[in-house]
């Protein structure tokens, strides 16, 4: 058959002489760049024990924010939800109540919001559609887990911690 | 027709709309605020700015309104010039100065007109960084939510609520750059179409209370057409899911039917569905647990079936399910579950209907009648939205001069400076003050057989052909002459009548003043009320009362009575449903809601609510017009009255159905059997409907959340629920363009979010819907000659000092059973009462709030007098069907005694 490229090389297969049929050059050749690299840095490194840093615009677990004064963001606005190319979020919107004003930052808010990680792809369009920057992308790894349940992450996972208040945008 | 030009291209409109109707006709994008399709425009928003050109030479042109300017032959416009352009979104920006940025929280969002507008005027980034106007907000009542920051002063809500609906307790309050639209004091909405506030409104100004209980944005609810249960009119809905749980209900328009209005017991209502009262699980009372599941059932009804088995049909239920259970009992054992009295009626109006004599508006016919007679019915109760139309059409004769000094009759503002309170005629007879009082020019509270005698008498003197009415009150005749003369010089009289006030002679009474009015082209109108959502299709069957005396002997003691979707004991007294009940060894009972009568059974199976469930209903028009299911529901015993008694005909049968049911095939046998129904099949679609090879989609393309919401159920996604019945799909997939009017899932256009879109539905904007408005009307088959219902003057009413007349007065929230489960409604329901006359209560001497006793038929009810000055004597109104008030045989007469 014709060459569809014209750039077929034919290779012709020659005997092995006797020095390469013996195969030991080739192994000490091989041993010789193994022992090379026990000498040289290190390309992996001992996850989990050691974290490579993360660059700015990582896209990692998701974190529902609070505001200065430790209130929820997020006020269910549902369009996080919308954007989501995976389908991935479902939120119930909730009223706040006379009291709760120090919980929720404005009228309405999620009371129950969860992501699938399963079928998240980490695309970082939540975080772009969200009007109160209430969502970003700045966590760890999503974790591995043995059962799929485990990985519909609700609020008890994804709301910050109301202790550990810093400002939303890293870098802001 | 003219011919316009718009950007130098021309096109063939029709004359006589405004430029703003015909440039959305014609499929351009032009924003709009203060105009509405249904109330004309009053140029006060300014947003709907075109050049406009004196020729095709002009170059300069000047800014118009386009809402304001009659299309005509050889217009010059420009929608996309560029000061047109600049002036619409510099509109925007000014109203977006004192906007909220608030589109995140604010319930409109996603469905906002005010959204859309500013998207498609291009205005995207705000200058104005000032403080802004605030205004405290009002309590509206439970069912409407009031924002008024969000306001962008187009005046819409005034003018629906005060000039279209006749609202009261809405108003305009201050000036300048602080107007407040709101109640003078916080309180609850008054009209009883409060509700369409929210579609009305452009903004998040008013808002449904009820959605925000568990709250969805328009593109993540699952929604399917639908027919409003709540009264005999058929108003077309749209019902919105999520979660598995029924959470908005909003209008659908349907030209013909309800058009862009529906009442707040259509829209609040719907509460029931998510109820914790609804039977979950089939029961066997004899068995241990209660609960069983369907091979138990099964088991358990095969030998119940093969004695003989009575089924008793619902009005409420569809046309489907009570077909179904005919073909199950067989013709002779179906009775229908309605009262006898009630019966009695709806065989009169169906053969006055039969005859043809008549003509059966739908409800937009109703809108162009120029004098209104309105026998026996408070319409604001009984049949809402009936009554609106009503009120549009006491405009029509002052509005007809408008159009004699050129006024066109879009433009509004003037035709409303021009009426100012002018009325067309309108007469009412009915025992105490309805709401639609106000527009009329003569109104008598008489007794219901006396409104029959006034009927009768119009009757005579349009037609001495007619029975005279003997031993006429006094001034009666006076009346009948002077409504009689107003009728015959109208142009298109209308007829109103129904069966609130349980009296057939009221029925056969209009009917003669209809037919008396004028054969072929000048037939005149007549609308009958009649009681809930598929009474007309009940009757259509044909089958007799159960609570028929003669319909008791056929029955004997039969050995299983299946009672479909029908609460037995609300509809009359108690010892009588018992004593048919008791006659029968088994009783089976299929409903939504546990309920006195299902309290009795003895085994109860669970169906499906209009939105777990497919079907027909025949509106008190006679029109065919069909519902479909919102949602699959989770527990699978929730399966729609028709399929299950289909099943329980295949089990008795031994047989098995080689294809699905569908509705449609039911619809079709049905029509087979019963000529009646012809063309009742083309309402309800088959199943293999394709559009373009694709079934049509419940849900917006942009629904949310599929691979999370039910993930902590099943996270392996389990497939979605298919739809074998209907040509609709239960996700997004499907068909994107426009779909047949009758599947309108939701409307959806691009740019177009909120239900302004429907203008992209219609084939102009206002009128008929693509492929014409849904719903096919029945009552084809005319039998001329029958004419009994000329007769039956009933003698002249006396007042009786020992039996009082009861009369039965419909509530638009209470009156309904199902829509009183609703939260809202229940709160605005009213307290049971007793009304009479101030002269009676001086008689019994007792005042407004003291406690009588009701004793009818041996049942005694203790309730607080509310006295209504114009009841007649003898006569005692009781709030119709209350909760507290069911399970009384209507016609009643009792006594009352001082407690
Ligand atoms: S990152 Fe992308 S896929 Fe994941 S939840 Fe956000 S929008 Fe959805
Ligand atoms: S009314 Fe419309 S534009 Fe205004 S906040 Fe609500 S959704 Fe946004
Ligand atoms: S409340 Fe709504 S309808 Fe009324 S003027 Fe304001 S924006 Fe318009
Ligand atoms: S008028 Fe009747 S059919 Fe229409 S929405 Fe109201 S209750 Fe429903
Ligand atoms: S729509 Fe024309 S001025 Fe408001």
């Amino acid at each position: 058959m014709e060459s569809l490229s014209n750039r077929k090389k034919v290779l012709e297969q020659k005997p092995m002489n006797f020095w390469e049929r013996l195969y030991l050059p080739a192994i000490f050749q091989g041993m010789a760049i193994t022992f090379k690299h026990m000498f040289k840095k290190k390309e992996t490194i001992f996850y989990p024990e050691v974290e490579r840093e993360f660059s700015e615009n990582w896209r990692g677990m998701h974190s529902l924010k609070r505001d200065e004064q430790g209130r929820e963001r997020c006020t269910a606005c549902g369009l996080c939800a919308l954007s989501c190319p995976a389908e991935a979020i479902t939120m119930i919107a909730a009223e706040r109540q006379k009291g709760e004003e120090h919980l929720y930052r404005e009228e309405k808010y999620a009371a129950v919001y969860e992501i699938n990680m399963l079928r998240c792809i980490f695309c970082g369009l939540c975080e772009e559609a969200c009007p109160k920057e209430a969502i970003y992308l700045d966590g760890p790894i999503v974790p591995a887990n043995y059962l799929r349940k485990d990985f519909i992450y609700g609020k008890d996972k994804l709301v910050e911690d109301p202790i550990n208040i810093e400002s939303p945008v890293a870098g802001n | 027709m003219a011919v316009i030009y718009i950007d130098n291209v021309p096109y063939e409109v029709k004359a006589g709309k405004n430029l703003l109707e015909a440039c959305l006709s014609l499929g351009f994008d032009l924003p709009y605020f203060c105009w509405h399709p249904a109330m004309g425009s009053v140029g006060a928003c300014r947003q709907c700015a075109v050049k406009l050109f004196k020729d095709d030479q002009d170059t300069k042109g000047r800014l118009v309104m386009s809402c304001m300017e009659s299309v005509r032959d050889n217009l010059y416009c420009s929608i996309e010039d560029t000061t047109a352009k600049a002036f619409r979104s510099q509109v925007i920006e000014w109203l977006m100065t004192n906007h909220p940025h608030d589109c995140a929280v604010c319930d409109e969002g996603g469905s906002c007109h005010l959204q859309d507008m500013t998207v498609m005027t291009g205005h995207a980034y705000r200058r104005f960084n000032y403080k802004k106007r605030t205004y405290n907000n009002q309590y509206l009542g439970p069912l409407i939510n009031h924002e008024m920051n969000r306001c962008i002063q187009c005046y819409r809500c005034v003018r629906f609520y005060k000039d279209y609906a006749g609202g009261k307790d809405l108003d305009v309050f201050a000036a300048h750059n602080n107007v407040y639209f709101g109640r003078a004091t916080d309180g609850v909405l008054e009209n009883e179409f409060s509700g369409n506030l929210a579609e009305v409104c452009p903004t998040g100004v008013f808002t449904d209370k009820t959605l925000k209980e568990h709250y969805t944005r328009k593109w993540d609810l699952t929604m399917a057409p639908s027919i409003c249960q709540h009264c005999s009119l058929g108003c077309n809905i749209i019902a919105g899911e999520r979660y598995g749980e029924l959470r908005q209900i909003t209008n659908r328009y349907n030209g013909d039917v309800n058009g862009y209005f529906i009442c707040d017991r259509g829209r609040f209502g719907y509460e029931y569905v998510n109820s914790l009262n609804r039977i979950q699980h089939p029961l066997i009372r004899s068995h241990v647990p209660e609960a069983v599941n369907r091979e138990t059932l099964f088991d358990h009804l095969k030998p119940l079936l093969s004695g003989k088995v009575i089924g008793v049909g619902s009005p409420r239920a569809s046309l489907e399910s009570n077909f179904a259970l005919r073909q199950l009992v067989g013709e002779n054992q179906f009775f229908s579950g309605v009262p006898e009295t009630t019966a009695e009626m709806m065989e009169i109006i169906l053969s006055v209907f039969n005859t043809g004599d008549v003509r059966i508006p739908s409800m937009k016919e109703t809108e162009e009648a120029d004098v209104v007679l309105i026998l026996g019915e408070d319409l604001n109760n009984s049949a809402p939205r009936l009554a609106l139309s009503v009120r549009q059409a006491v405009r029509n004769n002052p509005v007809e001069v408008a159009n004699t000094i050129n006024i066109p009759a879009w433009h509004d503002a003037a035709l409303r400076e021009l009426v100012q309170s002018e009325k067309g005629d309108c007469f009412i007879a009915y025992p105490v003050i309805t709401k639609l009082d106000e527009l009329a020019s003569g109104t008598y509270y008489i007794s219901p057989d006396e409104i029959a005698r006034l009927g009768y008498a119009i009757a005579n003197f349009l037609d001495p052909q007619a029975s005279a009415v003997p031993d006429l009150q006094g001034n009666m005749q006076g009346h009948a002459v002077l409504i009689g003369n107003s009728l015959q010089k109208a142009k298109n009289p209308l007829i109103v009548t129904g069966v609130s006030l349980q009296n057939p002679s009221i029925i056969k009474a209009a009917a003669a003043i209809a037919a008396a009015l004028g054969e072929g082209d000048r037939k005149a109108m007549l609308a009958v009320v009649v009681p809930d959502c598929n009474s007309m299709g009940l009757a259509m069957m044909n089958a007799p009362s159960i609570l028929n005396s003669t319909a008791l002997s056929t029955i004997g003691s039969p050995d299983t009575l299946i009672i479909l979707e029908n609460d037995l004991f609300s509809i009359s007294q108690e010892a009588q449903i018992s004593e048919i009940l008791d006659r029968s060894t088994n009783i089976i009972v299929l409903d939504h809601l546990h309920n006195p009568t299902s309290a009795r059974a003895d085994i109860v199976i669970p169906v499906g609510t209009f939105s777990e469930a497919d079907g027909t209903l025949v509106n008190n028009e006679g029109r065919a017009q069909a519902y479909f299911q919102v949602y699959m529901p989770k527990n699978e015993n929730l399966r729609e009255s028709w399929r299950w008694l289909s099943d329980l005909k295949n089990l008795r049968d031994g047989t098995t159905d080689a294809n699905n049911v569908t509705p449609h095939d039911l619809i079709r046998q049905l029509a087979d059997k019963m000529p009646q129904f012809t063309g009742a099949d083309q309402a309800m679609p088959t199943a293999d409907l394709r559009i373009k090879d694709q079934k049509i989609p419940r849900e917006p393309h942009r629904y949310s959340g599929r691979t999370a919401m039910n993930a902590n159920l099943d996270v392996s996604e389990p497939k979605p629920p298919s739809d074998p019945d209907t040509p609709l799909s239960f996700t997004m997939e499907g068909y994107k363009g426009l779909q047949p009017a009758p599947l309108n899932s939701f409307f959806w256009s691009p740019g177009w979010n909120s239900n302004q879109s429907v203008h992209k539905y219609q084939m102009e904007v206002g009128g008929a819907l693509y492929g014409g408005n849904p719903g096919v009307r029945l009552f084809n088959h005319i039998n001329p000659g029958d004419r009994s219902y000329m007769n039956g003057i009933p003698p002249r009413f006396k007042p009786d000092k020992e039996n009082w007349e009861m009369l039965p007065l419909p509530h638009l929230f209470g009156s309904e059973a199902l829509s009183s489960l609703s939260k809202g409604i229940a709160e605005l329901s009213p307290q049971p009462y007793v009304a009479i006359n101030s002269m009676d209560a001086e008689s019994l001497n007792v005042d407004e709030g003291s406690i009588l006793q009701v004793i009818i038929e041996g049942v005694q009810y203790e309730l607080p007098v509310k006295i209504k000055p114009e009841l007649p004597a003898r006569t005692a109104g009781l709030p119709y069907n209350l909760q507290e008030l069911t399970g009384i045989k209507w016609p009643a007469h009792g006594q009352l005694v001082k407690g």
